[in-house]
């Protein structure tokens, strides 16, 4: 369930990302098409229209692959038509399938991939990971230094800060691009809004500010704090954040690149004590918390059990039906940090669009992935797939679309709380060890104060020694 | 052409789909379970390596994969003989004629085994939830309150719950099949015992267990490989293998390392519990005596 729930999640991600991707694209090529950019060999002529030209392509056939999860095809279908009227002369085939990875490969391995590929973050076929192991995906930073079709600034500029420099995007720290980001999802904190609201009390900004709380949410006859306990990846949520918090960048990087002495280091203990005082404070933790599913848990929280629940962007259209306490409000509280002043942080997963190196017709591939980042496309995926891309201003742009939670938890991101992206660097080839069960499973354990964070920082240490001797023996 | 020349090759015709059928669908896909398990392999078909024995090898030495097996087994002695006795109890009461409602308890009994594992497992993980199910307020009701702990989150009680569902769920379904089974004994043999004096416990034991033996072996083995599988569906669902790794079984580990890009490894857990399967299949075929079941 939580693999279904990470998936849609990531697929979440992903579309926000593309989202932001696209709202560089910017204003709306009205009518007539307004690509101008520079897109590769292409011979532009020029067109009546003072929104832009039209560009010829040799090969006007464009074979696409989309991953038809929660978002969707329609946005797909819908955006294929509109660069169709937009390019005249072009087609674009969609394939698209829940099961996109498996059905793909084959062509993948026969070198006859698709175009372009939309893949979820958490596809199981492992199609992405292995293309990005095996460098099959096209270098497309030039995308990103051109400008965008319907506006006068540079796609790089359109997009939400920080995505484009993280693994997601950018896969072997060479500073180059190869996956653009479609739609992302944010993660953190959720509480009770009118609750807090009646009752005077404010999200937290500092771990001190929330786990002050816990005298107030206990006087009103509630836990402080309930995540999905039998799935307990989803504290990555807090987690990462709180490593981000504690060292900033370098200690998430440590983290996910298993460094050795990470568990040990200043940042990793702060972050472990978060969750060694949640265990061990009388209250903090909502009664039953490691037994219950992720629906339970969050059903409890919403009937006003705990004061505060981790989940992401997703979590009112998921508990749509889910029973509440009167007047419940989502309110998204992202991430505490551990001095005041520290902006409050909230995780980011992103999905990911890519043309692979031997895609057949790479020039139309990148124009039309321009055209992803369009203002047209980014309201286009709102209204259709219900998500938000990566783009600046995106959130404003498919407000009308999307669950006023998701978007206040959208609107945080883009108005300066700090988005976090960070995915643990595959293990090697071959490895049997699942590095997420590794990392998040113990913490049952540790909730439940059967093992305590300095066990848990040795046993981790020992986990991340494996790992890199793995990786090392796999050079 | 001869007559029996015609006819072997009208019964090979014959013979002929079923057997492409269950080459194709049974024998290969073992046979392949047992190749795989001999290569390092994504399951992505992209690159595989033939690695001998070392997954293994690896298997041995992998903590994670004893507690997976130690709660396998934990569940095919605690939840396996109970299912037996329980549903061969029923089976003997509702057939005993004493109980009047018995064609209503047959349908009760019988309910759970129509209902899908994954509505089972939804179904009990409400009844423990640990503030809205049943179990824990009755606990406060009858004071004892000590006891209240999440029986699903906790390491000494996950194992015990899963067990009494996995009771809950079979029972009715053995219980269906001995029924059958004493409607076939001959109600002649009752009576005569019946005149010579005999109570009902002494009829069940002498007449109906005997005369049941051969249903019995193959329930005993049907109801110590189905904890096997059936185990995966309930543990996925209730606890995905937690708290911690205290409640994981050994296919959902292979599930886990399958979907994780460790296929081989999987493939050898698989293969591991083929192989024990069919050792418990003999052992248990073995004590209860005979060839047949």
């Amino acid at each position: 369930m939580k693999s279904i729930l990470k998936k849609s999640m990531s697929l979440l991600l992903a579309l926000g990302l593309t989202a932001s991707v696209a709202v560089g694209c910017g204003s709306e090529p009205a009518s007539q098409p307004a690509p101008e950019s520079t897109a590769g060999s292409a011979a532009s002529t020029e067109a009546s229209g003072s929104t832009g030209g039209t560009k010829e392509f040799a090969n006007k056939e464009l074979n696409i692959a989309v991953f038809q999860g929660a978002y969707g095809r329609d946005f797909w279908d819908a955006l294929a038509q509109k660069f169709m009227e937009q390019y005249p002369g072009t087609k674009i085939n969609i394939t698209a399938n829940p099961k996109l990875g498996e059905m793909i490969k084959p062509s993948i391995v026969s070198g006859n991939p698709p175009d372009f590929i939309y893949l979820n973050d958490g596809d199981p076929s492992g199609v992405t990971k292995g293309l990005i192991k095996d460098k099959a995906i096209m270098d497309i930073s030039d995308i990103f230094d051109s400008k965008a079709l319907d506006k006068d600034s540079n796609i790089r500029d359109l997009i939400l800060p920080g995505f484009l420099e993280t693994p997601y995007c950018s896969p072997y720290d060479d500073g180059k691009i190869y996956l653009a980001p479609y739609n992302y999802g944010v993660m953190g904190l959720w509480y009770n809004k009118a609750y807090f609201d009646q009752k005077g009390y404010t999200a937290p900004k500092t771990w001190d500010e929330f786990f002050a709380l816990n005298e107030k949410a206990k006087a009103d006859g509630r836990a402080l704090f309930t995540y999905q306990g039998i799935y307990p990846g989803y504290l990555e949520e807090v987690l990462i954040p709180a490593v981000y918090a504690a060292g900033g960048q370098q200690a998430v990087d440590d983290f996910t690149s298993y460094k050795e002495g990470f568990w040990k280091s200043e940042p990793a203990k702060k972050t472990l004590d978060i969750f060694s005082k949640i265990a061990g404070t009388d209250n903090a933790l909502m009664k039953g918390t490691v037994a219950l599913n992720h629906t339970q848990a969050q059903t409890a929280f919403m009937q006003g059990k705990s004061m505060f629940c981790v989940n992401g962007s997703w979590f009112e259209g998921e508990m749509k039906d889910a029973p509440r306490e009167d007047g419940f409000q989502f309110g998204f509280a992202g991430v505490p940090g551990f001095n005041a002043g520290d902006p409050a942080i909230a995780l980011v997963s992103v999905e990911q669009m890519y043309i692979p190196s031997k895609s057949k017709n790479p020039e139309l591939a990148k124009e039309f992935m321009k055209f992803i980042y369009t203002d047209t496309a980014v309201r286009l995926n709102g209204e259709k797939a219900k998500a938000v891309m990566a783009v600046k201003g995106a959130t404003e742009m498919v407000k009308e679309y999307i669950t006023p939670s998701a978007y206040n938890c959208y609107k945080a991101v883009e108005d300066g709380m700090k988005p976090v992206v960070a995915s643990l660097k595959p293990v090697a080839n071959g490895s049997k060890i699942n590095i997420s069960d590794e990392i998040y499973k113990p913490f049952s354990s540790i909730m439940n104060k059967q093992m305590t964070v300095e066990e848990y920082a040795d046993k981790l240490e020992k986990v991340y020694a494996q790992v890199r001797d793995e990786l090392a023996k796999a050079q | 052409m001869n007559k029996s020349l015609k006819k072997n090759l009208f019964l090979a015709a014959c013979v002929l789909p079923a057997l492409i059928l269950f080459a194709v669908f049974i024998i290969y896909p073992t046979v392949k379970v047992f190749i795989s398990s001999l290569y390092q392999d994504s399951g992505l078909g992209n690159v595989s390596q033939f690695v001998g024995l070392d997954n293994f090898k690896a298997m041995f030495q992998d903590d994670v994969f004893y507690i997976a097996l130690k709660n396998t087994g934990f569940l095919m002695i605690v939840s396996g003989a109970p299912t037996i006795l329980l549903a061969l109890f029923f089976a003997a009461m509702l057939t005993s004629g004493k109980v009047k409602e018995s064609n209503f308890y047959r349908v009760v009994f019988f309910f759970p085994s129509i209902l899908s594992f994954v509505v089972i497992a939804i179904l009990w993980s409400f009844i423990y939830h640990p503030t809205m199910g049943i179990i824990n307020p009755v606990l406060h009701l009858f004071g004892m309150a000590d006891l209240d702990i999440p029986v699903l989150g906790n390491r000494n009680t996950v194992m015990w719950a899963i067990a009494v569902t996995i009771i809950w769920q079979a029972a009715g379904y053995y219980m269906v099949m001995y029924i059958a089974g004493i409607d076939g004994i001959s109600k002649e043999i009752y009576e005569a015992a019946d005149i010579d004096g005999a109570t009902g416990i002494q009829s069940f034991w002498t007449i109906t267990i005997p005369l049941l033996w051969d249903i019995l072996k193959t329930t005993i083995i049907f109801a110590i490989n189905g904890v096997i599988t059936n185990s995966f569906t309930i543990v996925r669902v209730m606890t995905d293998g937690g708290p911690d790794r205290d409640s994981e079984v050994l296919l959902t580990y292979m599930y886990k390392h399958a979907m994780n890009a460790s296929f081989g490894y999987a493939m050898a857990i698989a293969v591991f519990v083929f192989a024990i399967s069919i050792v418990l299949s003999i052992i248990s075929n073995k004590v209860t005596g005979g060839e047949t079941a």
